[in-house]
């Protein structure tokens, strides 16, 4: 009984991790440069999920973020010559790099995540509904 | 001593119950798997669970009239859990659907409330009896 409580934790544990991705992506929308502030835009980054079969005994199986993914598509370019940080030679020279975020996606990613989210705690609220119920026969 | 509790159906109650809670926790590992790519999800059969506790139910009165006292063993009334049916598969090979889990948790639910309820109320008549008051 506990550890369906463990497994719908694992789930709320991921979805967050995701929702943290998505929301890092759509922050990032906008980034020119990297953490050194050297040009370079910004790459989305995805989550991914695995099963974890190490939470229950019986068969029943969490999950886990198994690795985060960087998306490696080429960026946008646009064509901005006058910009600080536009491309000085080779095939695109005068554009600037922008990240290759499409916000659409990123929005619809974070409304599943989100109802993932609800839905585990849903699962959790009726488990612990059966423990309690378990527990009033003693009563 | 043995009598008091197996003539009641309270060892039949407690099979549900320990079925209904395992089953939980596989529907609720569903529920967490739901955005795994390749994840196929899990169930108990009701069905069978239900028929194989029929059948035990029946053997024990059979023994009783016989005079001899047989308990409802676990004798894995659910036998480890075993892929569900094969539904829409999504195009991560994801099989879960959202709606099916949560009808399943919730009816699953409803019968661990049975369970409980009924288990309650011989506990209550089992009491009434030792204590003779009603």
């Amino acid at each position: 009984m506990l550890s369906s409580l463990d497994i719908s934790t694992s789930a709320l544990v991921a979805q967050r991790t995701r929702l943290n991705a998505i929301s890092g992506n759509i922050a990032n929308i906008s980034s020119l440069t990297d953490e050194e502030g050297n040009p370079s835009a910004y790459r989305a980054r995805q989550v991914v999920f695995q099963t974890d079969d190490s939470l229950s005994t019986s068969g029943a199986s969490g999950v886990k973020v198994s690795e985060i993914k960087t998306d490696d598509s080429e960026p946008l370019y646009r064509y901005q010559p006058n910009h600080p940080l536009a491309i000085e030679e080779g095939k695109w020279k005068g554009y600037v790099a922008y990240p290759n975020i499409d916000l659409t996606t990123e929005m619809v990613d974070a409304l599943e995540t989100t109802r993932a989210y609800e839905a585990n705690v849903g699962v959790m609220e009726i488990s612990k509904n059966l423990g309690r119920e378990t527990l009033s026969i003693l009563a | 001593m043995l009598g008091i509790f197996q003539s009641s159906t309270i060892p039949a109650l407690e099979q549900s119950l320990s079925f209904a809670q395992k089953r939980h926790e596989l529907l609720a590992g569903n529920l967490a798997n739901m955005d795994t790519p390749g994840y196929r999800s899990r169930d108990l059969d009701v069905g069978e669970f239900q028929n194989a506790l029929a059948e035990s139910v029946h053997n024990s009165r059979v023994a009783n009239a016989a005079g001899r006292v047989g308990p409802i063993t676990r004798d894995d009334l659910f036998a480890g859990p075993r892929a569900a049916t094969e539904q829409v598969v999504f195009h991560d090979g994801n099989d879960v659907s959202m709606e099916n889990q949560i009808m399943n948790i919730s009816k699953n639910q409803h019968l661990h409330s049975l369970a409980i309820t009924t288990m309650r109320s011989q506990f209550a008549l089992l009491r009434a009896a030792i204590t003779e008051r009603a």
